[in-house]
């Protein structure tokens, strides 16, 4: 989509607040005219130039209401515009976001969390910061045209040589303003290594201190900092420069239009009141070329490039996905959450055939033609030496990436988009390092779904009561930044409850042993095996999984190299007896 | 308020020829912004006179003049508040940051990263701000409020005394309304930081989310968070609307005041109407900086907490004494020698409970034990990044805390498990930045341990690019650069592929010969390699011994991990630790 696809998208949701915008802010622009109006007729009045018959005190209390009236309109406008302006960030916002929880297909983010969240921000800000240009624009294009008409009514010939030189420097703004942000650019990269060598010295401090280096790291520091402070300074004169030149012209207009009028004054071709006038509008004509010229075509640039980056967020977006309407709930009674209760098929059989991934990029396989079989009630151990792609295994199953080849069919039926379909009542799952909320501990492990009874069940499954007895607000212990750091097993076993609580048919579990102590992994597994028919798929190099496990599947370098019992197994394959001897081994 | 002035005294004072410089620019720009509405006053009422024509000229012709200089001496002087700004303040930053760095383990304890760029960036740029913003925008806001006051005075009191009391309505009101702002843009920035904390929380985790059906769940509670932050912001935006609705119905009734006045007097005949024209133009000239004075009273405020905060951390003391004694050279490593040695961590638990060991020269301690049983301590003591609450840690027969700590810290490497990189390339990351380290010697340490290639490739903090082992062989790297007496190694107890582990044993070897060791194992291959074993639980030693004699004794520790350890039983050293511990 187009730059004004998008906008004409965007300003059409809310069309009529948009509209009531346009007409409040155009009225709120124009008056300033009309005061500059008023003031020539005192001044002419004084003078005894004027024109109608109306007397300076006269002029004055028009101008009274007209101040007035602006500051009335602004008091609308501004109300108007601040919903206007939080709505449709919050729109733009709630789109991407629902796009990557809730869409079809695999969702793998093609950037860091934390540059994915300034999309949300930054780009979000371009986009909507234009939406408000378009709102001004018409009343400051109309402002000033009626400007100038205005000063060439007065006289024709001091408006033209005055305005000449501001619409030269508007068209050289234009070509100035991309050497300003490139300067700007420099300047926060700057900024951002000395921020980042703060946080890298100091996350090394220990390291630092036992090398006796503060004084080499000291010295670097200071180096990234003068060269942030020559950014800093290039960015300052060059901004400067502008500026000045800009007001600059202003002046000139003005130094001018006093040389020409000087004649004409004595004249009475040209009154005090048309001095005051101009004067006064310069400035503010100077204004409406500057925001015409560099602004609003740098921001119609910015925001292309700022929906570039949010489509690229989302890979795999229809056009238009961005913008288009959606319920925001912003005001009105607050919206209960009512969980969708989705249809299931039972599992009986699972069969996956030649599945395949390849990473993005070089395209080497990280997973090569995988084929097997689980059963209902199965424990399925998946297995491996580091690297050998058992992680990749589970994801691409799951169709948490994209398979390059390969099918899944459940009871016999293809399973044509796993990622929609791999999710409970079908299955859940526990990611190698999952990822825990600033919420309550009820609401991570529940995340919206089922009961009190459910919850105690799922706790004591994953064998995380006694920790929830510890803590001094139980299940309501708010977690995360603001509340309790749980330990790398609690945050594990908090995350195999809140799998368990799905109610899920085929629990699939990534390797747990970074966490959990041998012990606590075979409690689990025992628990597990006792409380619920449960079909398992599990990665793992540990003896308590490897022993109940129904099947073994052995990856080396992607490839399935044998499956079968751990007798069989150990029996065939040396892969397998190294991986064995090895947990004996390791630590 | 005092204590505020004497840091920026002592920053500027470096940089005290510009900061005059400026100073003389900002009265010179405010001396002809208040004698530029003169000039056209006249030529008013020179030409309502209908006076010399060429007067009229050479006023405007001045007029140009004044006001391009004026233009070019406001440029001047942000660009010189600018520099002295950055000039002083990257000089206390670069101040803190030393400061900090040397400060004491103690203080870094509980202090993150992400905290540590608040206090030496954050802060320091909010005193910066205090600086350029305040000192310098407000001084020469005030210079131009009390001048064109004066100027109205002289000119007509009436006027003056109009005008003087409407800049004091105008600043209190102005003020107030601001107070008001403050706490909702408060909850507004923080609702907005909640926000994004939110999506950013969710985003690290859309596996987790997306694989478990929470897609829907989340997006419910995202509404709920975006609700929140919209009636906040809203709130917040009607708050900050309030002074600018204020500012302009002060202004709106400050014009009709001046011009009321300028009318009346103007038809008594007491003024021309040059001088009406010139009250308009004085009063106009009062917009900017009532402005920027309300606006900065409130920036100052945050400024102050800035420089409080880092007031306090420059106050902040070590604990760690200079001593000043060296130690005996020696080539064949050093004698490390614990003699009853205690320590807690302030107001904690005993960490050490009275250790006593010796090592010889060259000889390799292996150290074994639990998860906070003292091991970490024991090697941060051997580098004075704490001292030993009681008893003495000596080296070649010196109490630590009478040496000098960067020797002492030159003549003792570390290996620890996780390694920590900067941004910068290979050779920085070696060397620590530091350019004065000969290149001949940075190149033969890079190519015996097989990492010459990196020198020249950019490295990030993430360690992007190296995997754990080749990490750990450059922090090898680092300690062989320095080539100390000591070598203190916390064996990685993640597994790494075979054929790393093999280099990074190599390397060991190496690192070990002719220099006394001490390892923190995890490793059964690598125990049988060291020269004596000490087994620490609770902070005391259970065992201490020739490591080939505790192997005869089968009632030893040692000898009963190795039969654990080495059996089928599944488990490692750390795990037989625990199990033994128990007993």
């Amino acid at each position: 989509m187009t730059t004004w696809q998008y906008m004409r998208r965007l300003v059409s949701w809310q069309r009529r607040e948009f509209i009531w915008n346009c007409l409040a802010w155009g009225a709120f622009h124009l008056i300033p005219l009309s005061n500059g109006l008023i003031v020539r007729g005192i001044f002419n009045s004084l003078s005894g130039s004027a024109a109608v018959g109306w007397n300076a005190w006269t002029f004055l209390t028009i101008l009274a209401c007209s101040y007035a009236a602006r500051q009335g309109t602004f008091l609308v406008a501004f109300r108007l515009f601040s919903r206007y302006y939080l709505t449709a960030h919050a729109f733009i916002r709630r789109n991407l976001l629902g796009h990557l929880m809730l869409a079809a297909g695999s969702r793998v983010l093609p950037e860091s969390p934390s540059e994915a969240v300034s999309r949300f921000r930054d780009d979000v800000n371009d986009v909507v910061a234009y939406a408000e240009s378009w709102i001004d624009f018409s009343g400051f294009v109309l402002y000033g045209a009626c400007s100038v008409a205005v000063l060439a009514w007065i006289d024709p010939m001091i408006a033209a040589v005055v305005c000449t030189p501001l619409l030269v420097m508007s068209v050289v703004m234009r070509r100035l303003s991309p050497v300003i942000r490139s300067y700007r650019r420099r300047m926060r990269e700057a900024t951002s290594r000395v921020t980042d060598s703060i946080g890298e010295a100091f996350a090394a401090v220990q390291a630092i201190k036992a090398a006796g280096r503060e004084d080499s790291m000291t010295a670097h520091f200071r180096s990234l900092g003068e060269e942030r402070r020559r950014r800093a300074l290039a960015d300052v004169l060059l901004t400067e420069m502008i500026r000045g030149v800009n007001s600059g012209l202003v002046n000139v207009g003005i130094g001018l239009m006093l040389t020409m009028a000087a004649g004409r004054i004595r004249s009475g071709e040209f009154s005090v009141g048309d001095l005051a006038i101009f004067i006064q509008l310069l400035p503010r004509v100077t204004n409406v070329l500057t925001f015409i010229g560099g602004d609003v075509l740098a921001q119609h640039r910015r925001v292309r490039v700022a929906t570039e980056r949010m489509e690229h967020l989302m890979v795999d977006a229809p056009p238009g996905k961005l913008v288009e309407h959606a319920p925001l709930d912003l005001t009105g009674p607050e919206p209960v959450f009512a969980p969708m209760a989705r249809e299931g098929e039972w599992l009986e059989t699972m069969r996956v055939s030649g599945l395949s991934y390849r990473y993005p990029g070089d395209g080497t396989a990280g997973v090569e033609d995988v084929s097997f079989e689980l059963r209902r009630g199965d424990f399925v151990v998946v297995t491996g030496r580091i690297g050998s792609g058992k992680t990749t295994l589970l994801r691409v199953l799951q169709g948490l990436v994209p398979r390059a080849a390969g099918e899944i069919e459940w009871n016999g039926r293809a399973v044509e988009d796993p990622a929609t379909f791999f999710t409970p009542p079908h299955s859940s799952y526990t990611s190698q390092a999952p990822r825990l909320f600033s919420e309550s501990l009820r609401d991570n492990v529940m995340l919206g779904a089922g009961g009190e009874d459910e919850l105690e069940r799922a706790m004591d499954l994953a064998a995380m009561t006694p920790d929830v007895a510890g803590f001094e607000h139980g299940l309501d212990t708010l977690l995360g930044t603001r509340g309790v750091k749980l330990s790398g097993g609690q945050v594990q076993r908090a995350s195999a409850a809140r799998m368990f609580a799905r109610g899920a048919d085929l629990l699939i579990f990534d390797d747990l042993s970074s966490a959990l102590d041998v012990a606590t992994e075979r409690q689990l597994w025992e628990s597990l095996g006792r409380s619920r028919e449960a079909t398992c798929l599990v990665v793992s190099h540990r003896r308590p999984a490897l022993l109940r496990a129904t099947k073994i599947l052995l990856l080396s370098e992607g490839r399935l190299i044998a499956e079968g019992t751990l007798d069989e197994l150990l029996r065939t394959q040396p892969e397998m007896r190294r991986l064995w001897d090895a947990e004996a081994e390791e630590a | 308020m005092f204590s505020y002035f004497q840091i920026l005294r002592q920053y500027l004072s470096p940089v005290a020829g510009r900061a005059g410089l400026l100073g003389l620019c900002l009265l010179a720009a405010t001396g002809l912004q208040l004698y530029i509405p003169q000039i056209i006053r006249t030529f008013i009422d020179l030409a309502a006179a209908k006076g010399d024509p060429d007067r009229l000229t050479r006023l405007a012709l001045t007029y140009l003049g004044l006001a391009v200089m004026n233009q070019l001496l406001s440029a001047l002087a942000t660009y010189l508040s600018a520099d002295v700004g950055w000039a002083a303040t990257n000089a206390l930053r670069g101040d803190l940051f030393e400061h900090a760095l040397r400060l004491d383990m103690r203080f870094h304890k509980d202090r993150t990263p992400g905290e540590m760029i608040e206090r030496i960036d954050g802060d320091v740029t909010s005193v910066s701000n205090f600086f350029s913003q305040f000192v310098v925008r407000v001084s020469a806001a005030v210079l131009l409020t009390v001048g064109v006051l004066v100027l109205l005075w002289r000119e007509e009191w009436r006027v003056g005394l109009a005008l003087t009391i409407f800049t004091g309505v105008a600043i209190k009101l102005l003020h107030w309304r601001r107070e008001t702002a403050i706490g909702p843009t408060r909850d507004e920035r923080e609702s907005s930081a909640q926000l994004f904390g939110f999506i950013e929380e969710r985003l690290n985790g859309l596996d987790d989310i997306r694989a478990n059906g929470a897609g829907p769940y989340v997006m419910h509670r995202y509404l709920i968070v975006q609700r929140h932050w919209y009636l906040k912001s809203l709130v917040a935006w009607w708050a900050r609307s309030a002074i600018w609705l204020t500012m302009g119905v002060l202004f709106a009734s400050g014009f009709v005041l001046t011009l009321g006045l300028g009318i009346a007097l103007h038809q008594a005949g007491a003024v021309t109407l040059g001088t009406v024209y010139l009250f308009f133009n004085y009063m106009a000239m009062l917009e900017a900086p009532l402005d920027q004075i309300t606006q900065q009273l409130q920036e100052f405020q945050k400024a102050a907490a800035g420089l409080r905060r880092v007031r306090e951390m420059l106050e902040f003391k070590r604990d760690v004494t200079e001593g000043d004694r060296s130690m005996p050279a020696s080539t064949d490593g050093l004698r490390v020698e614990f003699d009853n040695v205690r320590f807690s961590y302030e107001g904690s638990q005993e960490v050490l409970k009275g250790i006593s060991f010796k090592l010889e020269p060259g000889e390799t301690l292996g150290v074994l034990g639990r998860t906070g049983s003292g091991k970490t301590t024991l090697i941060r003591l051997l580098f004075r990044l704490y001292d030993a609450t009681d008893g003495r840690v000596l080296m070649n027969g010196v109490d630590l805390r009478e040496t000098r700590v960067r020797e002492l810290r030159q003549r003792v490497g570390l290996v620890t498990q996780d390694v920590q990189l900067f941004h910068g390339s290979g050779r920085e990351n070696l060397t620590f930045f530091d350019s004065s380290i000969c290149e001949e010697r940075v190149k033969q340490v890079a190519g015996s341990l097989g990492i010459d290639p990196w020198m020249d490739a950019p490295l990030t903090a993430g360690g992007a690019g190296l995997s754990g082992g080749e990490s750990q062989l450059l922090a090898f790297a680092r300690v062989f650069l320095k080539d100390p007496g000591l070598v203190i190694l916390d064996e990685p107890s993640s597994r790494l592929d075979p054929a790393t582990e093999k280099m990074l044993t190599r390397a060991v070897e190496r690192l070990l010969e002719n220099r006394t060791g001490i390892i923190i194992a995890h490793r059964l291959q690598t125990v049988e390699r060291v020269d004596k074993i000490l087994v620490l639980a609770d902070g005391r030693i259970v065992e201490f011994g020739r490591r080939e004699e505790l192997a005869r004794d089968p009632e030893s520790r040692y000898s009963k991990l190795v039969a654990m350890s080495a059996g089928a039983q599944g488990h490692g050293i750390d795990e037989s630790m625990e199990r033994l511990g128990g007993e």
